[in-house]
C-alpha cells in the first residue's frame, strides 16, 4: 500500500517537526514549509493527500494557500490551524473548503483523527 | 514584563508601608479577603502551570506565541498573588517580588533565545543552563544536568567554554593556522601547532578565571584536592561521541597555573594526528571544532569503573557494570581484566551475575607526578571491588539517568573510600537494535495482550507514559526513604513530600490526590507517569509485585500484572524523538523556571522567601505563610476581640448540646441569618467546616458520663469564661471561632489541653486545608507522650502530615476535596473530644494501640 502524503505548512520550525515526527511515526509521508510561497512551489511539482497550513503567515497566507490547491488539486485535502481562535467568520465562510480547523496548540491525537476522517481511514463517511 | 517589575512592587511596599506606620492591624474583614485574594491568584497560577506542562508535554502542537501568552497569564497571575501577599502579611517578605524578577529575566531571556550575558569563560556547574549546551560542550552539559536536575552526586566542577577557547587563539594569535588545517596538513604542521598551544599564553582574563574558579573549589575541598582536565567536545546529544580522542589531564593540582597548563594540554590533543582524522571522518573541519573543557575535581577512588544501562539492543532490560580498584583509566581503556556485574533492571534492579575479575594491575593517584598503573595489592585480586549494595546503588543511580535522558547511556563512576558513588560522566550509548526493537508485536509472549489487569479505568491521569516496576504500597510516610528507585509508588494520599523520590520513581498512584498538586506538577516535569484518585490502587496493588502501567488520553488507566516489554518499547521511541526537536526542547526548558518546587517542608529552614527559585515556589510559600498569616490573625482577634469588633456586634454564643461554651465570630457568610446577634443553633451556622467539626465533636459516645462528671471544673470555668466575654469583660483566648462561608479558625481550651484548628474547606480542592495544633500537659510525661503518639497515630491515617515534639502536636493536610475536608473535621472532632478523657487511662505502650484501633473502628469507649 503506498502512503498518504501530508504537506505541513508554519513559520514556526517547531509546529513543523513536531508533526513530521509524530505523523511518520503513524507511517505517512511528510513534508514540512516553512512559508507559503515554498509549499506552493513544491505544490506545482507534486499533489499531496492532506495539506495542514496555518493560516496567518508573512507573504502567502493559509487562505491562499486554500485557494490554489483547491484550484491545482481538488482533491486534497485542507486542514487549517491558526494561534488565532477569534476568526470564526472567516472559517465560517470557508467551511466548503477546509476540512477541520483547529485553534493552536493543536492537540496531535486530534489532528490525526481528523486526516484519518479526511482519508476515509476511520471506515469512510 | 522585564524592567519595571520591581519598580512597581517596590512602590507598592513603600505605599503600604505608609498606610500600615503606625503598625495598626488592619481589620479582619481586609485581611481575609486578601488571603482569598492570594488564594485566588494561585489557584490561576497552578491553572496555567497545569496547562503549560500539558501543552509542552509533547502531544500539541505549539509555537512561540502558546508560550509566551501562557507565560504572560502566569506572570499576571503570581503577580496578583505577591501584591495581596504583602497586603496581608504587612509586606514581611519583599523578597518575593525580587525573586519574581530574577526568574521573569531568564524567561525573557529564554524567549529572545539569548544566550548567557557576556560569554563567560568559565562557568560553575550550577550555573550551567539549558541554552549553553554548545559553548560548555556535551560533557559538562550533561554533568550539570544530573547535579542540578537529577541531584546527583557530581564531583564539584566548573566548565570552561568555546568562548575561553576563542580567547585563547586570538590571544596566541593562532587562527590563521587553525583556518589552513581545512586544506589538509601533515604531521609535521600538526606537531607545529600542538607545540604551538603548548609555548602559548593563557590570556589574562581566562587565568583569573581559573584562578577565582579553582580558589571556590579549594574552598569547598581542603587544600590537597586535585582536578581532573577533560575535553568536553562532545556534541551534546552523543552523535559524535569522540570518545577516547583527547587528552584528558588527571590529578592536576588545585591551582590556576596547574589548570592552566593541563588546559592547553587538552586544547593541543584536539589536533593530534588521530584526532584530525576522526574530525574529517565524522565530515568536520578539524580547524573549525571550538573546544570546550571540563574541570572536575578527583574522587579519591577505591574503585571506578563504567556502566552500561542496556547489555545490546536486545537485552534492554541488562545493565552492566565494569568494576576495578582504584581509578578508573583502566576499565575505560579495557587494560585490566576487571570485575563485571550483570543487573536487572525491571522492577527495582536485581544482580543477576557477577564475574570477579583479577584485576592484577590498577591505577592509583601518583602525587604531583599524575597517575601511576601499579600491580594491585595480593589481598584485592580477585577480591570484588564492588559490594552488591554498591553495584545496586550505582545501577539506581544510572538508572535515573537514563530515564532523565530517555536513552541508553554509558556512564563513568567512582566510590570513594567513604563508600560514597560519583557520576564522573554520562554519554548517549550507541545501541545496536534487534530486529523486533522497530515496533511493538502484540504476539509476543510477553506482551501487554497477555496479563492479567490488575486495575482498569479508575482515577484521574496527571502525567501520560508506559512504565513499569515494582509496587511500593506506602504505608507510613516514614517509609518514603525506603522506597527504592525505579519503583511505582502507590499511596493513599498524594504529597509533596513525594518531591525528594520523584525523580527516582517510575510512576506514582494514589487513591485520592489532586491533578492540579504540587506533587502533580512535579510529575509533569519530570514526565513522571502518574495517576491520582483512583480510589483503590493501594488495595488492588500488592507490595513487591511486578506490574506494567498504561496511563492515556481520557483517563484510560491500565495495570498490568508483569512486565509489557511491546507497550515499553514503543514508549522509549517516542519519547526520545521528541526531545530531539531543539525548539521542543528550548521552549520547555521555560518549565524549569516555572515549575519544580524546591520548597517543600515548611518546617524546615529552606523554607524562606529567598529561598524560592520558582513560580511554583512562590506559589507554595505564599500559601503556606498566608495560612499562618490568617492564623496569627484569628489569634490576635481572640485576644483583641472587643477592641476589633467595638464590643459584643457581630460575636455570638453558639447553643449546642457540647459541655464547652463556644463563641463565634462571623467574617461574612459564617451564619445562615447574617449579621444578627444572639445565641445560634447549629442549624444557623453555614460555616460549612465549623459544622463538619462540630457535628465531629457532637458525635454520640465521644464525650463520656464519667468524663463529664470529672470535668465539672473545666465546664464550670469554661462557661465562666464565655460569659464574662459576652459580657463585655476580661478577653480570652478560648473557645473561640473565627468563621466565614468557608473557613474557621477555632481555639479550644479543656482544661490543660489547648487546640487550635484552622481550615478552609471550598469547591476548589487545592485551597483547602486543615491545620490542627494540639498541646496538652497536666499529666505524667509517659502518658503525655502516649497521648501524642496516639492522636498522630489516627490523624495520620486520615492523610495528615504531622509533627511532633514534646507536649506538641502539629498536623497539616491540604489540597483535598470538600467532601473529604468535612469528612476528616468530623475525625478531628471526634478526636477533639474523645483526647480530653484519655489521660488517666492511657497506662501503656498497648492501651495506646487498643484505643487507636478502637477510635479508628468507631468506638470511643475509654475502658473496654
Amino acid at each position: 500500500m503506498t502512503k498518504h502524503s501530508i504537506m505541513i505548512i508554519d513559520d514556526e520550525k517547531i509546529v513543523g517537526d513536531m508533526a513530521r515526527l509524530s505523523l511518520e511515526q503513524d507511517g505517512y509521508e511528510v513534508e514540512t514549509f516553512l512559508d507559503g510561497r515554498s509549499a506552493l512551489d513544491r505544490l506545482e511539482v507534486r499533489p499531496f493527500d492532506v495539506v495542514v497550513t496555518d493560516l496567518k503567515m508573512k507573504g502567502v497566507d493559509g487562505l491562499q494557500v486554500l485557494r490554489t490547491v483547491k484550484k491545482r488539486h481538488p482533491k486534497t485535502v485542507v486542514i487549517m490551524i491558526t494561534a488565532f481562535a477569534n476568526l470564526d467568520v472567516a472559517i465560517e465562510a470557508l467551511r466548503d473548503d477546509v476540512h477541520d480547523f483547529f485553534p493552536k496548540p493543536v492537540k496531535l491525537k486530534e489532528l490525526k483523527a481528523s486526516i484519518e476522517r479526511a482519508l476515509g481511514k476511520d471506515g469512510g463517511h | 514584563m522585564g524592567q519595571g517589575v520591581l519598580a512597581g512592587f517596590r512602590s507598592i511596599s513603600n505605599s503600604l508601608r505608609q498606610s500600615l506606620g503606625g503598625g495598626a492591624p488592619a481589620d479582619p474583614k481586609t485581611l481575609f479577603a486578601h488571603f482569598r485574594a492570594v488564594l485566588d491568584h494561585n489557584n490561576r497560577s497552578l491553572e496555567v502551570i497545569t496547562d503549560m506542562g500539558e501543552k509542552l508535554g509533547g502531544d500539541y502542537l505549539f509555537d512561540i506565541n502558546y508560550t509566551r501568552s501562557a507565560y504572560e497569564s502566569l506572570y499576571e497571575a503570581i503577580s496578583g498573588s505577591i501584591r495581596n501577599f504583602a497586603l496581608l502579611t504587612g509586606d514581611r517578605y519583599p523578597q518575593l517580588a525580587e525573586v519574581l524578577a530574577r526568574i521573569d529575566t531568564l524567561v525573557e531571556r529564554m524567549f529572545a533565545a539569548a544566550g548567557p550575558e557576556g560569554g563567560a569563560l568559565v562557568v560553575p556547574y550550577a550555573e550551567i543552563t539549558w541554552d549553553m549546551a554548545e559553548e560548555v560542550g556535551g560533557k559538562n552539559y550533561h554533568l550539570a544536568e544530573m547535579a542540578n536536575a537529577l541531584h546527583l552526586p557530581v564531583p564539584p566542577s566548573f566548565a570552561v567554554t568555546t568562548a575561553a577557547f576563542d580567547a585563547f587563539v586570538r590571544h596566541n594569535g593562532l587562527g590563521e593556522r587553525l583556518a589552513g588545517l581545512a586544506a589538509g596538513a601533515d604531521d609535521g604542521a600538526l606537531a607545529g601547532l600542538r607545540a604551538a598551544v603548548l609555548a602559548g599564553a593563557v590570556p589574562p582574563e581566562l587565568a583569573e578565571s581559573f584562578d577565582r574558579a579553582v580558589a571556590a573549589l579549594r574552598h569547598r575541598l581542603g587544600p590537597d584536592a586535585t582536578l581532573a582536565v577533560r575535553s568536553s567536545a562532545e556534541e551534546e546529544d552523543g552523535d559524535f561521541s569522540f570518545a577516547g580522542q583527547f587528552e584528558s589531564v588527571l590529578n592536576v593540582p588545585c591551582t590556576g597555573a596547574a589548570v592552566a597548563e593541563a588546559y592547553k594540554q587538552v586544547v593541543a590533543s584536539l589536533y593530534e594526528p588521530g584526532a584530525v582524522a576522526y574530525q574529517r571522518h565524522l565530515g568536520c573541519d578539524p580547524g573549525r571544532l571550538r573546544m570546550a573543557v571540563a574541570v572536575v575535581a578527583m574522587v579519591p577512588a577505591r574503585s571506578s569503573g563504567v556502566i552500561y544501562t542496556v547489555a545490546s539492543g536486545t537485552e534492554p532490560d541488562t545493565l552492566l557494570v565494569n568494576a576495578a580498584w582504584g581509578l578508573g583509566t583502566a576499565v575505560v581503556d579495557g587494560r585490566t581484566d576487571a570485575d563485571l556485574f550483570t543487573v536487572a533492571k525491571s522492577g527495582g534492579p536485581r544482580l543477576a551475575a557477577s564475574r570477579v575479575g583479577g584485576k592484577e594491575t590498577m591505577v592509583v593517584n601518583d602525587g604531583a607526578s599524575g597517575i601511576a598503573t601499579v600491580a594491585t595489592p595480593a589481598g584485592q585480586r580477585g577480591v570484588p571491588s564492588l559490594s552488591e549494595a554498591e553495584v545496586l546503588a550505582l545501577a539506581r543511580q544510572a538508572m535515573a539517568i537514563e530515564t532523565y535522558f530517555k536513552a541508553p547511556q554509558d556512564i563513568e563512576w567512582a566510590v570513594d573510600r567513604d563508600g560514597r558513588t560519583f557520576i564522573l560522566q554520562a554519554r548517549g550509548l550507541r545501541v545496536e537494535h534487534g530486529p523486533e526493537e522497530s515496533a511493538a508485536d502484540a504476539s509476543e509472549p510477553l506482551a501487554a495482550s497477555h496479563l492479567p489487569v490488575l486495575l482498569a479505568d479508575h482515577g484521574t491521569v496527571v502525567q501520560k507514559g508506559v512504565t513499569a516496576g515494582k509496587v511500593f504500597v506506602l504505608k507510613h510516610a516514614d517509609d518514603l526513604d525506603r522506597v527504592p528507585r525505579g519503583a511505582i509508588l502507590v499511596a493513599r494520599h498524594d504529597s509533596p513530600h513525594f518531591v525528594r523520590v520523584i525523580p527516582f520513581l517510575n510512576a506514582i498512584i494514589t487513591d485520592v490526590g489532586a491533578p492540579t498538586s504540587h506533587m502533580a506538577s512535579i510529575c509533569r516535569e519530570f514526565s513522571i507517569p502518574t495517576v491520582v484518585n483512583t480510589g483503590d490502587g493501594t488495595a488492588l496493588l500488592g507490595h513487591d509485585e511486578e506490574v506494567t502501567l498504561m496511563a492515556g488520553d481520557e483517563n484510560r488507566v491500565t495495570v498490568y500484572a508483569g512486565i509489557a516489554h511491546d507497550l515499553l518499547r514503543e514508549q522509549r521511541q517516542t519519547a526520545r524523538r521528541m526531545r530531539e526537536i531543539y525548539e521542543f526542547r528550548r521552549q520547555k526548558y521555560v518549565m524549569r523556571y516555572i515549575a519544580p518546587l524546591n520548597l517543600v517542608n515548611p518546617l524546615e529552614e529552606e523554607f524562606a522567601a529567598d529561598k524560592c527559585k520558582t513560580v511554583h515556589d512562590l506559589i507554595r510559600f505564599m500559601h503556606e505563610k498566608s495560612v499562618q498569616s490568617l492564623v496569627a490573625s484569628a489569634t490576635r482577634q481572640g485576644r483583641g476581640i472587643m477592641g476589633v469588633f467595638g464590643g459584643r456586634k457581630g460575636l455570638r454564643r453558639l447553643a449546642l448540646p457540647l459541655p464547652i461554651q463556644v463563641l463565634a465570630i462571623d467574617l461574612g457568610g459564617g451564619f445562615v441569618d447574617g449579621p444578627a446577634s444572639g445565641e445560634a443553633t447549629l442549624a444557623e451556622i453555614a460555616s460549612v467546616p465549623l459544622r463538619a467539626l462540630l457535628q465531629g465533636m457532637m458525635h454520640p459516645g465521644v464525650w463520656h458520663e464519667e468524663n463529664l462528671a470529672l470535668q465539672g471544673r473545666d465546664l464550670l470555668s469554661g462557661m465562666s469564661r464565655a460569659a464574662d466575654l459576652t459580657g463585655g469583660g476580661a478577653a480570652a483566648g478560648a473557645n473561640l471561632a473565627v468563621i466565614s462561608g468557608d473557613y474557621v479558625n477555632m481555639s479550644m481550651r479543656f482544661g490543660y489541653h489547648f487546640n487550635m484548628l484552622d481550615s478552609y474547606c471550598s469547591d476548589t480542592p487545592r485551597n483547602n486545608h486543615i491545620y490542627f495544633r494540639f498541646v496538652g500537659g497536666a499529666a505524667a510525661i509517659t502518658s503525655r507522650s502516649r497521648r501524642i503518639q496516639m492522636m498522630a497515630s489516627i490523624l495520620a491515617e486520615s492523610g495528615f502530615i504531622i509533627k511532633t515534639k514534646g507536649d506538641l502536636l502539629v498536623a497539616r493536610v491540604s489540597n483535598l476535596s470538600r467532601e473529604d475536608i468535612e469528612r476528616i473535621l468530623d475525625q478531628t472532632g471526634r478526636l477533639i473530644a474523645f483526647t480530653r478523657q484519655l489521660d488517666a487511662v492511657l497506662d501503656s505502650d498497648e492501651t495506646v494501640a487498643r484505643l487507636a484501633r478502637a477510635f479508628l473502628a468507631g468506638d470511643y469507649r475509654v475502658r473496654p
